[in-house]
């Protein structure tokens, strides 16, 4: 029980985390190209850096594996939404937004995780 | 000796349990369930410090190896409080120098994704492995149901090989490459986390 309320924290956390490098580094009118790959390549080394602090605490692979999806596509999205100023209008709503991003995607990883679980092949199949 | 493999793993000695002993805790039963299933002369390949011993079942004849001395320093101390027999040694998992047919069980934890030849070090466990005997495994592998994360572990790998491991193998398929039949696959996290079991056929 606790892992599974750490594991929302942690998304929780990396959202806010992408949302926040990428309001600082991206401006409305900026190309939206460019703005995409600074979101993609900040987002994924501030994931990368949380989920690398918080995996001692949940694990490896069940913090950077939501974490890094978060960052990057998460990166990627508030980029575009952002450099096309349709983004949050304050830092508030910019944070709000990266947390249930970061929610949503925790939650994702573990519904396709309900649904992939499991035997894969047994011999005599 | 593959010695940048060795430097490697010696540095990530002194870092290891910190960041695995979480991982004991939320797939150990997974690892006591997959080593439940060892029988005979069993070789435990990357013993790592150690971590793996107190979900090996009691009384079995253990023969653990590692690239690494400095891991093997910590994992002599965990090997002391196991009911049975260890023996720790240093070795490359591409050359080993037991005779073939040696093992009637061989086991893994993630191990797979750091083994700079994955086919050629599988090859070699099918080498020492006697016919009829088992490999089990439990080891992290590119996803591919899910695509965008297929597509992360790709971009990730470029970073993560430079000090630990590779995020996308296909460990499922290096098996069979080296010559296993597969028993079980089994997706423990996401289809990232696998038990695999295949056995050398006995012809």
């Amino acid at each position: 029980m606790l892992f599974q309320i750490g594991d929302y924290l942690a998304g929780t956390v990396i959202g806010v985390g992408t949302a926040l490098i990428v309001r600082v580094i991206i401006w409305p009118g900026m190309d939206m190209v460019i703005a995409m790959l600074l979101g993609i390549g900040f987002g994924t080394i501030v994931s990368l850096l949380l989920g690398y602090m918080l995996s001692p605490m949940l694990g490896i692979v069940e913090t950077m594996i939501p974490g890094s999806l978060t960052g990057m596509y998460g990166g990627m999205l508030f980029a575009m939404r952002d450099s096309m100023a349709a983004g949050s209008r304050t830092m508030t709503a910019a944070i709000v937004v990266g947390a249930v991003f970061g929610i949503v995607v925790t939650a994702a990883m573990k519904s396709y995780n309900y649904v992939l679980r499991g035997t894969v092949m047994e011999a005599g199949d | 000796m593959d010695v940048q493999t060795q430097e490697k793993w010696d540095r990530a000695s002194r870092t290891y349990d910190f960041f695995a002993a979480v991982d004991d805790k939320r797939l150990g039963s997974e690892k006591q369930k997959l080593l439940a299933m060892i029988r005979g002369k069993t070789l435990h390949v990357a013993a790592g410090t150690g971590n793996d011993y107190k979900f090996l079942p009691p009384g079995m004849d253990i023969v653990s190896i590692d690239i690494s001395p400095k891991m093997l320093e910590r994992a002599k101390i965990k090997a002391a409080g196991y009911r049975g027999a260890i023996e720790l040694c240093e070795a490359d998992v591409h050359k080993l120098d037991y005779p073939e047919d040696t093992f009637d069980t061989i086991v893994t934890v993630f191990t797979f994704c750091s083994v700079p030849k994955p086919i050629a070090g599988l090859r070699e466990l099918y080498r020492v492995l006697k016919p009829g005997g088992q490999i089990l495994m439990l080891e992290h592998v590119r996803s591919t149901a899910i695509g965008p994360l297929g597509i992360m572990m790709d971009l990730m790998t470029q970073l993560t090989r430079k000090f630990g491991p590779e995020l996308n193998r296909d460990t499922v398929g290096n098996v069979q490459k080296a010559g296993f039949w597969l028993r079980r696959v089994e997706n423990i996290y996401l289809d990232v986390v696998r038990t695999i079991e295949a056995i050398k056929e006995d012809v």
